[in-house]
């Protein structure tokens, strides 16, 4: 009896390949918080903005999500940098609630924003590649778009990591994230450093929203639940640990996976933050210590 | 400080006066009635067709001369697809609008949740779609249910199934809000007294990309019927998911809902040729042999685009009811519309004959469907049935 041998691998096969569109959703989310110790509330609005972009040009152009997420990884970081400068640097330096109210706010406006634009309506697209499965062996079989998503997931996972810890923008961003006080001194632009990062942080989310479109179906609050998820990543990971929330991503996924396969889907989220309340009380820096907590 | 004040009140007052004149409700030029659906959040594509339906019956009502010899104004609160918000909607409808009568939710769950406020508040309500059968639990007076509910879902499929084929292992999957939670209750006991082999029991969180675990789950069990209790976008993922895994149970059955779903076998909203060989229950289709069926699909196609599926007609039937209960009662108090409701008996609405038992549940039939060709087409009972019932599903290997 291998057979349950095989169904446990397709489980955490699954598990990565969900995992890893969390895991950038959740790079996004801890770059923001690592370099600003912005809790970005509107994250999931942005990944939900991903998923509208390139569901129109989509509908306009009959382009693949697969071809085209670069275009709402560019809208995103559009917004995320004018975001930064138009909303959240006058008010760096009062009290946390600012901000978090800020991006409450904003998330709201885009959510409702997007209902009216396009309606609660879900819409959902298709493209060929859907309905394409690969086999390994008889027992396991992955879906290509999730394979494709994965692949293009991983890469960019590993250039943002390139990005922060060997480009100059890297590194003055994570002296900013250090002491951002001393880091002006250096003569570094706190400023835009800081708006790069959030461009990045949400151009992340937007790819991510367009990546899961072909996957998944899309409706104004789409983003909530992966807002959710987010945030229990950037704890897992430790606060604001770029690798460290990529990592917490692809746990999360094979937690859910396999919780869902030996317990139930019902369990599936409530494991998520029961693992969240336990890293939080036990080990405050994240299970996968990061440097700073 | 006194001058501060004076400002203040002509300021506010006319606030007051605008809020004072709108609560006045049925005095006005029409008569206003409450509905509760879900126009956005994720049943919204099925409080549209509530409200295409809505639409429909209204039309027709206004163009007889409308009730008490006002026109009719549908008062409409959206739920979002949230039970709290739901009961917020009630409290909004009655209070301040001072509507008689609600027709609503769309959903189980939200309508589990109004039915203690109408009670309280002792306003009638007419349920159109919800089919847990726990709304009706509560033996509330002022509740009346169109539909059929859960244990008629589970019953019918059993029945379709004794006869063709007589399967025995069962296996339920289930989404984790009333709606699913009661049918999974209805068919766990209906299999039971039925004698079959409940092999397995999922439920699972609607909005979750990823449902192949589970169904790995039910392959593992092996059943030879699986039946899913699924709103729309869970129902369409959940069959693509089950190609990918290559799950092939002999019957892929459904309490209706997101499997009967007008969307359901379409590829832009549904799940396309996924959808293909699914069975489900149905209350009504363009094809029953009511009559008005034929015209109100056509209305329907004129006013949405597309045809309809029973979710839309549950909504015109209601209206009609409650239309004809205001006619009778000749008043726009909730008592006297209460007392009239119960006495309807419509034998011929394009929903079917339409009368509520002493609880106030409607005996309306269930149809099983089967998606053929990307149709619905009714496969059970023999004496509705459009089509045969093509089994086992073929396996998804097999398929074209």
């Amino acid at each position: 009896m291998i057979n349950w041998l095989y169904i446990a691998l397709q489980a955490i096969i699954n598990g990565l390949l969900t995992g890893a569109l969390y895991a950038i959703i959740g790079m996004g989310m801890a770059l923001i918080f690592g370099v600003m110790r912005i809790v970005n509330f509107a994250h999931g609005a942005f990944l939900m903005m991903g998923m509208y972009a390139t569901y129109v040009v989509f509908q306009a152009t009959g382009i693949s999500p697969y071809y085209q997420f670069p275009l709402a990884g560019a809208l995103l970081f559009l917004v995320g940098y004018a975001t930064y400068m138009g909303l959240l640097r006058p008010i760096r330096g009062q009290v946390d609630f600012m901000v978090i109210l800020l991006t409450m706010g904003l998330a709201l406006i885009l959510v409702d924003g997007a209902q009216l634009v396009f309606g609660a309506d879900y819409h959902q697209i298709n493209i060929p590649l859907l309905s394409k499965n690969i086999h390994i062996g008889p027992q396991i079989s992955i879906n290509a778009p999730w394979l494709v998503a994965f692949a293009i997931a991983a890469v960019l996972a590993c250039a943002l990591y390139w990005v922060v810890t060997q480009t100059m923008f890297g590194r003055a961003a994570r002296a900013i994230a250090q002491n951002p006080y001393a880091a002006p001194l250096m003569g570094i632009n706190v400023n835009r450093v800081q708006a790069v990062s959030f461009g990045i942080g949400s151009a992340a989310a937007g790819i991510a929203g367009s990546l899961l479109l072909p996957v998944f179906y899309l409706f104004p609050e789409v983003g909530n639940q992966f807002k959710l998820k987010s945030f229990v990543m950037v704890v897992l990971g430790g606060m604001g640990s770029i690798q460290g929330a990529a990592i917490a991503g692809l746990v999360l996924g094979v937690v859910e996976s396999l919780t869902s396969l030996y317990w139930g889907n019902e369990w599936a989220l409530a494991v998520d933050f029961v693992l969240f309340i336990l890293v939080l009380s036990l080990k405050p820096s994240g299970i996968f210590g990061s440097q700073r907590a | 400080m006194k001058r501060a004040f004076l400002l203040f009140s002509l300021v506010i007052s006319p606030v007051f006066f605008w809020a004072c004149q709108r609560s006045k409700g049925p005095e006005g030029n029409t008569f206003k009635i409450g509905v509760v659906t879900s126009l956005t959040g994720s049943n919204a594509a099925f409080g549209q067709a509530h409200k295409n339906g809505y639409t429909i019956a209204l039309e027709e009502i206004n163009a007889k001369g409308g009730l008490l010899g006002k026109q009719v104004e549908l008062d409409y609160y959206d739920d979002q697809s949230r039970p709290d918000q739901a009961v917020q909607g009630v409290s909004k409808l009655v209070d301040q609008d001072r509507v008689p009568i609600v027709l609503g939710a769309y959903s189980s769950e939200s309508t589990r949740a109004i039915v203690p406020v109408v009670t309280q508040k002792q306003i009638p309500l007419i349920i159109p779609t919800a089919v847990a059968d726990n709304v009706m639990e509560s033996n509330s007076p002022w509740i009346f249910r169109i539909c059929a509910g859960s244990g008629s879902f589970a019953t019918a499929t059993l029945d379709f199934l004794k006869n063709n084929g007589d399967p025995k292992k069962l296996a339920i999957v289930s989404e984790n809000t009333n709606f699913g939670q009661a049918n999974n209750k209805s068919m766990t006991e209906a299999a039971k007294a039925a004698g079959l082999d409940l092999v397995d029991s999922e439920s699972y969180q609607a909005s979750s990309p990823d449902y192949k675990s589970l169904l790995q789950r039910v392959k593992g069990k092996n059943p030879e019927v699986i039946y899913f209790a699924s709103y729309l976008l869970d129902a369409s993922t959940l069959m693509r998911q089950s190609e990918q895994l290559n799950l092939n149970p002999k019957y892929y059955t459904s309490a209706g809902t997101g499997f009967a779903a007008a969307e359901f076998p379409t590829t832009d909203k549904g799940a396309g040729k996924y959808a293909e060989y699914t069975f489900s229950v149905s209350q009504w289709l363009p094809s029953a042999k009511w009559k008005g069926s034929q015209e109100f699909d056509q209305k329907y196609f004129k006013l949405a685009g597309s045809h309809p599926a029973y979710h839309a007609m549950e909504a015109y039937a209601v209206l009609l009811v409650a239309a004809a209960a205001i006619n009778n009662a000749k008043s726009d108090q909730a008592q006297a519309i209460r007392d009239a409701i119960k006495q309807v008996d419509l034998a011929d609405t394009p929903f079917g004959p339409v009368k509520f038992e002493a609880r106030g549940q409607n005996q309306h039939p269930v149809l099983i469907t089967q998606v053929q060709g990307g149709q619905y087409k009714v496969v059970w009972p023999p004496d509705a049935a459009e089509s045969k019932p093509i089994i086992p599903t073929p396996e998804w290997s097999k398929r074209q």
